[in-house]
């Protein structure tokens, strides 16, 4: 058989094998977390048909009003705007600043991860001390660094965070390619002579992808806490514009009159940081289970 | 021990370089010509490259690095913009200013850390033990200036506890900082303790369920003792999630700071951030992220020490 | 000759979650003073989990009823305190797995120094790590300062093994247990250690557990077997009688598997199919080997049998089987009446 056919005979074989999966039952932390990203995914698809008042146009005569009030549930802030309207609004840049820098860091990340993984170890040494001086740095302070640095804007809070969060995911994904490398079935694949590439993508990228993903779903959370974060901080979304972070600082001014004000958008990022909390755990709970079959 | 704490301090070097290149980096990302902004639009271009000659902005960036890191090494970190005092010194005292919120939201999350995670190891299925494990998902949840901001409404509502600064002003000495270090600790605490506990948890349930432990109960030790001896089992994986918790508190006391107006590091840069006073945001990372590192290498040394297995 | 230890119906069952699964169920066993008891078995027959049980050291994980008396004291009703004081000293174990026995972090003379004054055999550290050296010795350790000055993993596997049993005899215990005790040991010292376990029940009048699934070990050492299969005692009695005139299709089985001289390693026949795994189910109402025996009919899935005695102190749990089974090994030892 010339190597050409054993490659293509190897990419035409089914991906790699994974013993047969027991039937498991959802844990109610994993139905509670997948419930609450659900509710957020769909208030910010359904926002403009949800929120009862505009989010960017204020009653100055209907400024600062307290939480309960009749007309505006949660309040009025500094400006007169509804905040149940922001808040709903603001669910948006909430996700979009949470997901996608994962999303970024986790292709970047995973990358980087494999080909240190699979590389010989001087490749490795080089690749994972680099990503140790992004390492070196506190999360907050490195992104607050190039926030500062490129500006306020969201595509900036996404970069910003997509820059941090890539040391971390990738050394995950080494870590993970390391314990698979030594099983059996990537033996089997290279002694028939596959490319290092068709091995990583076929052999070696689906036993990696649950643990990365579960990583992924709880690293979500904590980008929504940290793109708020930089919002609260002036970096991220700029105003008028909703976004929880910054309508946190933006009411943190009147804690002395209007104390349950700020609470609300810190309650918005509290629930959406448990619920993806919430989901990463129960799905690292089933795939723990499952990692000890998934090399048999 | 000496020496190998001194081969990882080596070890730590290009680190520290690396951090350091990160920071010019980011300084360098900045959008806009430096020397326009410095000297208005009204500038002429003989100015201007007097200017951009004079601040060696027409090097070549390696260069460029090299100065600048000779001259931090120095303690020179340029003039800060918006208050024209020099850098250095300015982000070394706020820094120790932060120094002693982050020691005691440290101690208050490692004693709350492994108390609760002895609770949840100890007894998982109990009452107890559910509420210690969801309690530790909610704080690891919760962000930081969430935490901040309720005990901020905490002692405005009740006026027991003071509502910012470090010193009440006239007053001077350990008594009232400690007074005003109170709330900001258990803030920052917080979210750390959570971290801690659920590693502890599971750390001390592994070290329990080892055969070591058992022989110990068959020699018939007494539970306290089989219990101390688990502890000191788990010392290696507490150590690791000190060094991470640190990292995180290094960040996250910049919110409390700006909440409860502690004149830390976090404060100054989040000023500097707002007044775009570049020079101190980067000499406060930088600053921030080598402290970081030299933690790891003490946290590692003492690792080391503790547990024979890793200096084989 | 009255029994050191005498167990009746000994039954543990572990929670696992929602469910209960039954590790060990109605086990009779006996040990005479200065006699050594082997309990054999495969992996997940429960033999380790009986050997535990009697130490009660499984705590609140797990459901002890039945008796086990201790020269006539019962041990499962005892106070933990109480239970406690005996460990150790009058009731001790060697653990399994020896590199698991010791604690990583602790240099071995700590630990040995540690026991020593908790059981009050030593005053003071320099009379301790005397005496802890002295028990080193007696396991066949040389250089026993060295080791003590060690850590457990600067060791091999046998030494820690050697080190778990001076420990284990220090108090020169009523009972000792013994956990699979010579598979990490090569041959000479597993002599040594056989040596050592024999000369004090010589001299103590101790009774030993020995618990291994490996039939030569087995024969070696113990004057009584017990036979184990799925939590249950299936075949028992005096050691010669039982391996050379077995009754029990398991037994049997066990005796074909091993090597013997005269047949050629290739005609070796091992037991059919698997034991059940921990945590498998069970029916109560028909014999658990049914599966893999090849004597069972009709009537072995219906009804379980019970242990009955078939003479000279021998006792099997098998309806089907009324004489000794022959097998290769009974062919080559000579049948003891």
């Amino acid at each position: 058989m010339s190597a050409d056919t054993v490659t293509r005979t190897i990419a035409a074989a089914p991906a790699a094998p994974r013993a047969a999966r027991p039937r498991m039952r959802w844990g109610s932390e994993t139905i509670a977390g997948a419930i609450i990203v659900g509710g957020l995914i769909a208030v910010a698809l359904l926002a403009p048909v949800l929120a009862p008042a505009s989010p960017t146009a204020g009653d100055i005569g209907r400024r600062l009003f307290d939480v309960g009030t009749n007309g505006n549930i949660l309040g009025t802030d500094g400006q007169g705007r509804d905040i149940l309207t922001r808040l709903i609004w603001g669910a948006r840049p909430a996700l979009i600043g949470g997901i996608t820098p994962v999303l970024i860091a986790g292709v970047i990340g995973t990358a980087l991860g494999m080909i240190a993984g699979l590389a010989p170890r001087i490749g490795r040494s080089a690749i994972m001390r680099t990503l140790d001086v992004l390492y070196a740095f506190p999360a907050i302070l490195l992104a607050v660094a190039i926030g500062a640095a490129l500006g306020p804007g969201v595509v900036n809070s996404i970069v910003s965070l997509a820059v941090v969060l890539i040391a971390p995911i990738a050394r995950v994904a080494e870590a993970e390619v390391l314990r698979v490398r030594s099983a059996d079935f990537i033996d089997v694949a290279r002694a028939s002579g596959a490319s290092r590439a068709l091995i990583a993508i076929r052999q070696v990228l689906p036993n990696i992808a649950p643990t990365l993903i579960v990583y992924g779903t709880s690293l979500i959370g904590l980008a929504i806490v940290y793109s708020a974060g930089l919002s609260f901080l002036g970096l991220g979304v700029t105003p008028p514009e909703p976004d929880w972070g910054q309508m946190l600082n933006d009411l943190r001014q009147f804690i002395y009159d209007r104390p349950l004000l700020s609470l609300v958008p810190a309650a918005a990022i509290l629930l959406a940081s448990i619920g993806f909390n919430l989901l990463g755990d129960g799905l690292k709970r089933r795939l723990e289970v499952r990692d000890g079959e998934a090399l048999l | 021990m000496l020496v190998s704490t001194l081969k990882r301090l080596a070890q730590s070097v290009p680190i520290m370089i690396g951090v350091a290149i990160v920071v010019f980096v980011t300084m360098k990302l900045i959008p806009g010509d430096p020397v326009a902004a410095l000297l208005g639009p009204n500038s002429t271009p003989a100015s201007r490259h007097a200017l951009t000659e004079r601040l060696g902005l027409d090097q070549p960036l390696p260069v460029q690095f090299g100065s600048w890191a000779i001259s931090a090494l120095h303690g020179d970190l340029g003039t800060s913009i918006s208050l024209q005092r020099a850098v250095g010194p300015l982000v070394v005292g706020a820094f120790l200013n932060t120094l002693i919120l982050l020691v005691a939201a440290l101690l208050i999350a490692l004693v709350g850390g492994i108390v609760l995670g002895t609770l949840s190891a100890l007894r998982p299925s109990s009452v107890l033990g559910r509420f210690v494990r969801g309690f530790t998902l909610f704080t690891i949840s919760i962000p930081q200036y969430t935490v901040a901001l309720l005990l901020l409404l905490f002692a405005v509502e009740t006026g027991l506890l003071p509502t910012g600064g470090m010193v009440t002003t006239g007053q001077s000495g350990p008594g009232t900082v400690l007074v005003h270090l109170v709330l900001p600790a258990i803030a920052a605490s917080i979210t750390p303790m959570g971290g801690i506990a659920r590693l502890f948890s599971t750390a001390l349930s592994d070290v329990l369920h080892q055969d070591f432990i058992t022989s110990y109960r068959a020699r018939g030790l007494a539970g306290a003792a089989v219990l101390r001896h688990a502890v000191h089992g788990t010392i290696p994986a507490l150590l690791n999630i000190t060094g991470l918790q640190v990292s995180y508190l290094l960040g996250g006391t910049l919110f409390i700071e700006v909440i409860f107006a502690w004149p830390g590091l976090g404060q100054l840069v989040f000023q500097a951030v707002s007044s775009r006073d570049y020079p101190v945001v980067q000499a406060g990372v930088l600053l921030s992220a080598l402290v970081l590192v030299l933690v790891n290498v003490v946290v590692d040394s003492v690792h080391a020490a503790i547990d024979p297995r890793v200096r084989a | 000759m009255t029994a050191r230890l005498e167990v009746r119906d000994l039954n543990v069952s572990f929670r696992r979650g929602e469910r209960v699964i039954s590790a060990v169920r109605g086990v009779d066993l006996e040990a005479g003073a200065g006699r050594t008891l082997v309990l054999l078995g495969e992996s997940g027959s429960g033999k380790s989990v009986t050997a535990n049980a009697i130490l009660r050291l499984y705590g609140r994980s797990a459901r002890i009823d039945g008796s086990v008396r201790l020269d006539g004291e019962e041990l499962l009703s005892l106070p933990e305190k109480r239970m406690r004081a005996l460990r150790g000293r009058t009731v001790s174990m060697v653990p399994q797995d020896p590199s698991a026995a010791l604690d990583p972090l602790r240099r071995v003379g700590d630990q040995i120094v540690e026991v020593l004054g908790l059981w009050g055999v030593a005053r003071g550290n320099g009379a301790a790590r005397r005496i802890a050296a002295g028990l080193l010795e007696r396991v066949g350790i040389a250089e026993p300062e060295r080791v003590l000055r060690s850590l457990p993993f600067e060791l091999s596997g046998g030494m820690r093994q050697r080190i778990a049993i001076a420990i284990a005899v220090a108090c020169e215990p009523r009972l000792l247990i013994a956990d699979e005790p010579t598979t990490a040991l090569d041959v000479t010292v597993q002599a040594k250690v056989l040596d050592l376990f024999a000369e004090l029940q010589r001299a103590n009048n101790m009774s030993m557990i020995v618990v291994t699934h490996d039939v030569g070990v087995a024969r070696m050492i113990g004057h009584d077997i017990a036979v184990m299969y799925a939590g249950r005692i299936v075949e028992s009695g005096p050691m010669e009688q039982v391996l050379s005139a077995p009754r029990h299709p398991y037994t049997a089985g066990l005796l074909e598997a091993l090597p013997t001289p005269g047949i050629p390693r290739g005609e070796l026949r091992a037991i059919p199919g698997r034991p059940p795994g921990p945590g498998e189910a069970i029916p109560d109402d028909a014999c658990a080997f049914v599966t893999r025996c090849a004597f069972a009919v009709a009537s072995c899935s219906a009804h379980r049998p019970r242990l009955e005695p078939v003479g000279a102190g021998q006792s099997a749990a098998c309806d089907v089987i009324d004489a000794p089974i022959a097998t290769a090994f009974s062919a080559d030892t000579a049948v003891v009446a």
